[in-house]
């Protein structure tokens, strides 16, 4: 009896041998590509960020480089991570990354406040995964221009923002949240709330 | 079919929103902005180009059975060398389109158009294809977001053009709008516009 031979490319292992082997494929080019432009895209995240920081205190950044390392001098203390800015040999502020999470996954900020530690001069978002057109306007500048300016100590102790519907006029203590994304703008404002007091026991701040 | 009759046909005759009903959560999810509706207008358009060539190349070799699988993985693979690409070469327009370009991978008319056209049809027709049913698509969400932002925000395209005394609709930023925007559409391309076609 002859042996019906069957072809390989009909055979039960080939759909298995056929994925193995586009999976390594592109899986190759991808992990190449990532590879070639994992340093580039590092390079650009830190020259970003150390842009946003100059940004937040009114540093110039003709050289982003030359000029974060004139301006800026990174500290710890107690564990906590900080910046503090300096120009003129005046301390101007002091800058902390904080975190917390938002409505689908984390949200990073960097806040900046003055050196008495009672007012925010100007807050950023590093990094979010709110929802796109609704949460995500968190990164608008009207938005994070609000807390621009906002004293947040009263009567000794620190305070979160009001949060009031978008077309509404806001007040020192208040801060306008983005129509349809309370969530995310409630997340915003719990994060900087709870990592001020953070902040705070951490650096052994008290107000009298 | 000539090329230019395949890309009329995916891009308006059989359009993947209106027609094939396909592609609605981005279509609701992005609508909201005209500048977040044209980014993932063009990407889901590269995208769709790039991975209909790709999968009618390989279309002789790919088993049957573990199709879909393959053209997941043509398309996600696409998808995150775009992604990589912005990160290194335009940083500034990466940050700009923030989590647009990872949902690309989520959208169905990619697959759809994989498994409807580029699995049996011709490398260059397969990408016309691509190319015609992701400006279809695109077409579309200008049009809805046209409208939504005009409202909700008194914008078009980021520009203020009703000016301070426009009070914004706030509904037509929400998901809802988009659904009712969308029906609207359907309504007018499917009813009026085909009754006056046909005499």
């Amino acid at each position: 009896m002859g042996k019906n031979k069957i072809p390989f490319t009909e055979s039960r292992s080939y759909p298995v041998f056929f994925m193995i082997l586009i999976t390594v494929i592109f899986i190759g080019i991808l992990a190449t590509f990532h590879q070639i432009t994992r340093q580039r895209i590092e390079n650009h995240r830190i020259l970003s960020y150390k842009k946003t920081v100059l940004s937040l205190f009114d540093l110039p950044f003709t050289n982003i480089e030359a000029d974060y390392n004139d301006f800026i001098e990174e500290n710890n203390q107690n564990g906590m991570d900080y910046l503090t800015a300096r120009k003129e040999n005046q301390i101007i502020g002091y800058g902390f990354n904080i975190s917390g999470s938002g409505l689908w996954g984390s949200i990073h900020m960097i806040i900046a406040v003055t050196p008495d530690f009672q007012e925010i001069i100007k807050l950023d978002i590093l990094d979010q995964n709110e929802t796109p057109g609704l949460g995500g306007r968190i990164t608008e500048s009207w938005f994070k221009d609000q807390f621009s300016g906002k004293d947040f100590v009263e009567q000794g102790k620190i305070i979160p923002f009001k949060l009031v519907p978008e077309e509404d006029d806001i007040d020192l203590k208040e801060i306008r949240q983005i129509t349809g994304a309370s969530s995310s703008s409630k997340a915003v404002v719990k994060i900087l709330y709870l990592e001020l007091q953070n902040i705070a026991d951490k650096l052994g701040i008290k107000y009298d | 079919m000539t090329k230019k009759e395949i890309f009329i046909v995916s891009a308006f005759t059989e359009n993947s929103v209106w027609k094939q009903v396909l592609g609605i959560c981005s279509a609701l999810a992005v609508t909201n902005l005209m500048k977040n509706s044209l980014v993932m207008g063009l990407g889901v358009t590269f995208t769709l180009a790039l991975s209909g060539l790709t999968i009618s190349l390989l279309r002789q070799y790919i088993p049957k059975r573990v199709r879909m699988m393959v053209q997941t993985l043509i398309i996600a693979s696409y998808v995150i060398i775009v992604d990589i690409f912005l990160k290194a070469f335009y940083p500034e327009m990466s940050k700009a389109l923030g989590p647009y370009v990872g949902l690309i991978i989520t959208n169905c008319i990619i697959m759809g158009r994989a498994e409807a056209f580029a699995g049996k049809n011709k490398p260059l027709d397969s990408m016309i294809d691509g190319i015609g049913a992701g400006l279809g698509y695109s077409l579309v969400l200008l049009l809805i977001s046209f409208f939504r932002e005009l409202f909700g925000f008194g914008s078009v395209m980021g520009f203020s053009v009703l000016g301070d005394w426009w009070y914004r609709w706030s509904i037509m930023v929400m998901a809802p709008s988009a659904f009712f925007m969308l029906a609207i559409l359907i309504w007018i391309i499917e009813g009026p516009l085909r009754a006056n076609r046909k005499k």
